[in-house]
């Protein structure tokens, strides 16, 4: 019986540690991005230095709590192909972080969002589809605002 | 041994057959049907008929009749995926496949759970939508709840599940659709292009590949109402009936209530990253009842507590069947008195909780949820693939076995079905390893491996358990009183 016992509670071990291994190590893995108030506007600088032209901006606030507001752009790149990115500037870490939170609960089915979200700071920048061929070359001109 | 393996043996209870053709496809349609997808595709315009059908032909139909020929089958035993893989394959391939399930749903239940949280707080506060205390507590009452429910048995669950999405899901997307064609009818101008036959094929690149991952796992869960096989009053026939309306009532609703949002709004107003709500917000602003936002809030909230049950109860139950067989500790084998497997449940809660916990409170490390999201499309692109092939390997395994319900076409027929099936998701497995262009070259290295060893460690621990077996395993099953 004490055999048996133990068997079991190897078995809610090895069963608990399977979940929080892997997720731990990916928490781990992938660096938080540190909330700081990015001046001006972070990704029209991007999108200027990766060679892409910003066609027209409108203001917009997202209507989620914490929202300061921020911009849609229409962007074109030198095929003439358009893409519409969005940011938002937030008023805390919670409140942005509420934020990406609320965007991965946006799931296709059992898959993903449709768009994908970049944290740059204060800032949440949005681009759909996540499959746009503009987020390799926006991404890494995004990267130097990301550190504070 | 796999002839018998998976028929109820000791629980002391046969389970109560209260399940009808009605109950089974509402099982279905609660795991499938989800308000959340209209807004997404609806940003396709027309094309978003083009990725649905990709997904019915590719997906939903091959699932459907894949479902409906197993279930049929094996209508004597218990398990779903588990009895399907396990009759196929033997016990690791079933087990394999129903841990699978398992696991991916225990990743993937915080995604729902905050889905759940923040469109409620839509109805009451959306200021509360950036509470943590807030969302962890709903999620905490939506989780135990759900989980309550299924300790309860399948007569209490069947009704829970029967009315909210009746509640939570038609009723929503009926609405939607309603007002969609009221929309129309008033004479108001539609935000689409002129319709055309070119508008509806999708733009199929190498950067929509990715795409086809969500695509294709889009109507994942239609294997849900297998799990009640021993539930379900007539399965012979009553399965085939209970899939087909199931997934017309899931593509017809979909279709019909995405194409309603996009005649109403316009692509670049859909901000998908302020949430679902935020687009249903303007489709009723736009009709001029604002009023009914908090209760389509409300509605849209039930429907995803149970989306959340169908998908929670459904693969815990199959877990019970794997500890019935002796493949689990005894401790796993405990049922009550209404035959739910109580400590698969209870284990299930405690593990979600704790990574909701974490999902929650954790500084946002956005990729690394982007990541977790990976790796329930690779776990469930594992179940499935075992589906469809255990649907092949069973006519050259068992051909002559009874099968009322029969893809036709002979063996050519069901090659083409399951091979269209298993092409899918293996294409959907490859393409959910391609990382987004956003990830710098040394994140894209971490994602692969991330994705990868996270599927691996969550796929294979059914080795590590069968070879920790005991012969005593099998003979101390527990109920309680």
């Amino acid at each position: 019986m004490k055999n048996e016992d133990g068997t079991a509670w190897a078995v809610i071990i090895i069963l608990i540690l399977i979940f929080m291994l892997p997720i731990c190590w990916i928490l781990l893995a992938m660096t938080t991005e540190p909330y700081h108030v990015v001046s001006g506007e972070p990704l029209r600088d991007a999108a200027q230095a990766a060679g892409i032209t910003v066609v027209s901006t409108a203001d917009s606030t997202w209507p989620v709590a914490g929202a300061m507001g921020g911009k849609t752009y229409t962007l074109s790149d030198e095929n003439g192909n358009i893409y519409t990115i969005r940011t938002q500037k937030f008023d805390s870490a919670e409140s942005r972080d509420a934020g990406v939170i609320a965007y991965n609960a946006q799931s296709v089915g059992r898959g993903r969002p449709v768009g994908k979200l970049i944290v740059v700071g204060n800032y949440l920048v949005y681009v759909q589809p996540f499959t746009s061929g503009i987020l390799a070359r926006i991404a890494p001109e995004l990267q130097q605002y990301k550190a504070g | 041994m796999s002839d018998d393996a998976t028929a109820p043996k000791k629980s002391g209870l046969t389970p109560p057959k209260v399940l009808g053709i009605f109950a089974l496809a509402m099982i279905n349609v609660a795991a499938v049907l989800s308000i959340r997808n209209f807004p997404s595709m609806a940003i396709y315009g027309w094309s978003c008929i083009g990725w649905y059908l990709i997904g019915t032909v590719l997906f939903l139909i091959p699932l459907s009749l894949a479902g409906a020929e197993l279930a049929t089958m094996l209508t004597d035993k218990g398990g779903g995926v588990y009895a399907w893989c396990n009759e196929a394959f033997g016990t690791k391939g079933g087990f394999v496949a129903i841990f699978c399930e398992w696991s991916n749903n225990l990743v993937w239940f915080p995604t729902v759970l905050s889905f759940i949280a923040a469109t409620l707080a839509f109805a009451l506060s959306p200021a509360l939508g950036s509470n943590s205390i807030y969302l962890f507590t709903v999620m905490m009452i939506a989780f135990w709840g759900t989980t309550a429910i299924a300790y309860f048995g399948e007569n209490v669950s069947a009704k829970f599940q029967n009315y909210g999405v009746i509640l939570g899901s038609i009723i929503p997307s009926v609405l939607i659709i309603g007002l969609g064609i009221w929309w129309i009818a008033s004479g108001a101008a539609i935000v689409l292009p002129p319709f055309s036959l070119g508008e509806i094929v999708p733009t199929i690149d190498l950067s929509t590949l990715p795409f086809f991952a969500t695509i294709i796992l889009l109507f994942a869960g239609m294997e849900m109402a297998g799990f009640h096989a021993l539930e379900t009053r007539n399965p012979e026939s009553d399965f085939p009936k209970a899939m087909a309306l199931s997934a017309v009532i899931i593509f017809i609703c979909t279709v019909l209530a995405t194409l309603a949002i996009a005649f109403v709004i316009p692509a670049d107003e859909l901000n998908l990253a302020a949430g679902v709500m935020q687009a249903i917000e303007y489709f009723f602003t736009a009709l001029n009842i604002p009023q009914a936002i908090a209760p389509m809030a409300v509605l849209i909230t039930i429907g995803g507590v149970v989306s959340l049950a169908a998908w929670l109860i459904g693969p815990a139950k199959g877990l019970g069947v794997v500890a019935q067989q002796g493949n689990l500790p005894p401790l796993f084998n405990r049922t009550n008195k209404y035959g739910s497997p109580v400590a698969v449940l209870l284990i299930q809660a405690l593990i979600g909780s704790f990574i909701s916990l974490l999902y929650v409170f954790l500084p946002s490390v956005n990729q690394a949820y982007w990541i977790l999201s990976a790796m329930t499309v690779e776990l469930l692109c594992i179940v499935y693939l075992l589906v469809f092939a255990s649907l092949i390997k069973l006519r050259y395994s068992k051909p002559d076995a009874i099968r009322p319900f029969r893809i036709p076409g002979g063996i050519p027929g069901v090659w083409f079905i399951g091979g269209m099936g298993a092409f899918a998701v293996i294409f959907a497995f490859i393409v959910g390893l391609m990382p987004t262009g956003d990830f710098s070259s040394n994140e894209a290295v971490s994602y692969v491996i991330g994705v990868l060893l996270g599927t691996f460690v969550l796929a294979v621990p059914p080795l590590i358990f069968l070879k920790m077996k005991k012969p005593g395993w099998i003979e101390t099953g527990t109920k309680e009183e």
